[in-house]
């Protein structure tokens, strides 16, 4: 039998989609995914399928059944209500349909295990992969698929890139795609499961795992069903790569009757987090954070080294940043005698030579550009965390300009804090859309680094050529 | 819920495994438990299921090595047990640790992931601080380390690397006990720390 991870590979990139209750009515569900296929620019054969009226519905010829439909279907869209689905599975299971997505919510997530379970049996006799049920089923704007029926204008849509998103969550998984788009990240894949009757957290995982378009995982998780064998995907994905993870539900409810105190302070959520620290997995604890992380994973190379030079323009702010270093466990690279000599010629001498680097409010790009050139090749520095205050006289999209073109050529990690309002916010767009990982605050800037430093380590110690394997 | 194993075949699994425990036996009455003494400091305390704190309960008496003091902690338990209604209970004698810093460590099963490990700042305080750390078995030996590493307590459980090598050795061996035997919790609490040894002094085994 074929791995089940690899049957979402035919959802991503299907060449034909049905789509069931499909509708005349602009409101209903069916109406609005058949509408985004449309207007996403899918190139591959769309049958709208509705049971009342068969109508054409924009220009496209509608069937009454599947089985009407007298070609080979890849992907079927189930949007009907919740009790005629498992019927309908079954009749896609006779035509051969190759995989389904349920986006029909009213299964268990309100209790009723019991068609649920129907839903299931019918997948399971005609073997299809299915997504689903309660869910917004998937995107790639690679092959322009979006099964999602949230309004295209209501809804920022991503460009290509190599982030994917998996989700529990519809409602997390649709507000994390519209605030990653308008932030300027490529996505590779999003899939939302939902109820996870069929295709689980293992298989979503199992499948970004072996996704070659996929360079940073990140995923919203409430509950897992499958322990061991999330186990046995978790230990291999992270030496592979970065998974940012959230999970939903932390708090313990109510306390259980236990006999040891080693039951009573390894609850579930406690076991879940030491889990996630044990496979390498970063863990996020709300949406904010996922974003930072994944942003840094997405962008920059790793590094195991955590000597940081901050270079800012304002005097604050890298005391600031000074702290936030500390508080994440890094810390101020010493420079070279090298880059001492080189950066005492380039600067005015107001500027004291030492980290953090405060190059005064005057600083024009032409300091910025000799600070990063020395730093970039100074040994003594691992990572280098830029503070561009927009506010300043001396800064302008020249600076922006010079952090894009150190970005690209460094082989450090390396991120920007520009904090500010619309000035500002025109710079970070430039720079954020050019692959530089811009931030608010010092902190988060830290903390993401810390981050990334901290999956190096992991993946140095536990990868093929670490000692630790044992 | 599972059963709570004998104090003396918990001693044994831990023997089993190299895993040090205080060396302990039931005592009937004050002249065994004196020869068990052979002139070392002991402990008594009483073994039953309705006093699982046994601190708590105030069923424990420490730092015992003359033969009247023996005597009269042995009266003075008989007593207390009586009283508690603890029947059926048994008496333990047990050589006295030295002090030190207390340590947790323990285990348990989840039902979705399997078995794990804990270990964390032990004692009367481990409820209250709840500073611990958690991993699934089997342990890698990066495992036992970021274990102990990510500890707020970290510099009073294992203050140099010699205590630090010791106490991963021992989380590595309780991982594989765990594995091995039909345990489904189980606390070594507290595991008396000192001068880079350590010993188990109270083991509590459920199985499954």
């Amino acid at each position: 039998m074929r791995p089940k991870y690899l049957n979402l590979e035919i959802m991503m990139k299907p060449r034909s989609v049905a789509i069931i209750g499909a509708s005349q009515n602009p409101d209903k569900i069916g109406h609005i995914i058949l509408q985004n296929y449309v207007d996403s620019g899918f190139s591959g054969k769309i049958y709208p399928v509705n049971i009342n009226s068969q109508e054409p519905i924009l220009g496209l010829k509608t069937y009454k059944k599947i089985s009407d439909i007298k070609a080979s279907i890849d992907l079927a869209v189930i949007a009907i209500p919740a009790a005629a689905v498992p019927e309908v599975v079954e009749e896609c299971g006779m035509a051969r349909v190759k995989s389904l997505i349920v986006v029909s919510g009213g299964f268990a997530e309100i209790g009723d295990t019991d068609l649920q379970e129907k839903l299931v049996q019918a997948a399971e006799k005609y073997s299809i992969p299915l997504l689903g049920p309660n869910c917004l089923g998937v995107m790639d704007p690679r092959s322009r698929i979006d099964t999602l029926f949230l309004p295209t204008f209501k809804l920022d849509k991503p460009k290509i890139g190599s982030v994917s998103f998996a989700t529990q969550s519809g409602a997390v998984g649709s507000t994390v795609l519209d605030v990653i788009s308008h932030e300027g990240f490529g996505m590779a894949r999003f899939i939302s499961y939902g109820n996870a009757a069929v295709i689980d957290e293992v298989d979503v995982l199992n499948y970004l795992m072996h996704d070659k378009y996929t360079k940073v995982i990140v995923f919203y998780i409430e509950g897992i069903k499958r322990g061991k064998e999330f186990v046995e995907v978790a230990r291999k994905v992270t030496l592979i790569k970065p998974v940012v993870i959230i999970k939903g539900g932390v708090t313990e409810e109510g306390s259980k009757a236990v006999q040891s105190h080693t039951a009573s302070l390894a609850g579930s959520y406690q076991t879940y987090e030491a889990i996630f620290k044990q496979y390498g997995f970063t863990i996020a604890n709300d949406l904010d954070e996922l974003l930072y992380y994944a942003k840094i994973f997405d962008t920059q190379p790793l590094t195991t080294g955590n000597r940081i030079a901050i270079i800012t323009n304002g005097g604050g702010t890298g005391v600031l940043a000074t702290d936030a270093l500390y508080q994440n466990g890094l810390k101020v690279a010493n420079l070279s005698k090298k880059s001492q000599v080189e950066l005492r010629k380039a600067m005015p001498s107001i500027v004291n030579i030492r980290i953090p680097l405060d190059m005064a409010g005057d600083a024009d790009d032409k300091r910025f550009t000799a600070a990063l050139d020395t730093l970039s090749k100074d040994d003594n520095v691992d990572a280098m965390m830029v503070i561009a205050l927009f506010q300043t006289p001396g800064a302008d999209s020249r600076v922006a300009a010079s952090l894009i073109h150190y970005n690209t050529q460094m082989s450090k990690p390396f991120v920007v804090i520009s904090p500010g309002g619309s000035y500002t916010e025109v710079h970070r767009n430039m720079m954020e859309s050019s692959g530089v990982p811009v931030y608010s605050s010092p902190f988060v800037a830290a903390k993401a680094l810390s981050a990334l430093i901290e999956y190096a380590r992991y993946k140095q110690a536990l990868g093929k050529h670490g000692k630790n394997k044992s | 819920m599972g059963e709570l194993l004998d104090y003396i075949a918990a001693y044994k699994i831990m023997k089993k495994y190299k895993i040090n425990a205080a060396p302990a036996d039931y005592v009937s009455s004050v002249q065994d438990a004196i020869k068990f003494a052979a002139g070392k400091t002991i402990v008594l305390k009483v073994i039953s299921k309705k006093a699982l704190h046994k601190s708590k309960c105030g069923v424990v008496r420490l730092n015992l090595s003359k033969p009247e003091e023996i005597k009269s902690a042995y009266a003075f338990l008989k007593n207390r047990a009586g009283k508690l209604k603890l029947k059926p209970y048994k008496i333990l004698a047990q050589h006295m640790a030295k002090d030190g810093t207390e340590v947790i460590i323990g285990g348990k099963t989840d039902s979705q992931f399997g078995k794990l490990v804990l270990i964390g700042l032990g004692g009367i305080y481990v409820e209250v601080f709840k500073d611990v750390a958690l991993r699934l078995c089997p342990l890698r030996r990066y495992d036992a380390q970021a274990m102990i590493d990510q500890l707020k307590s970290k510099d009073i459980v294992a203050p140099n690397p010699p205590t630090e090598k010791m106490l991963s050795n021992v989380l590595m061996k309780v991982s594989k006990m765990l594995q091995k035997e039909d345990i489904s919790e189980f606390d070594l609490n507290p595991i008396i720390i000192n001068n880079n040894k350590y010993i188990a002094v109270d083991l509590r085994f459920i199985m499954a």
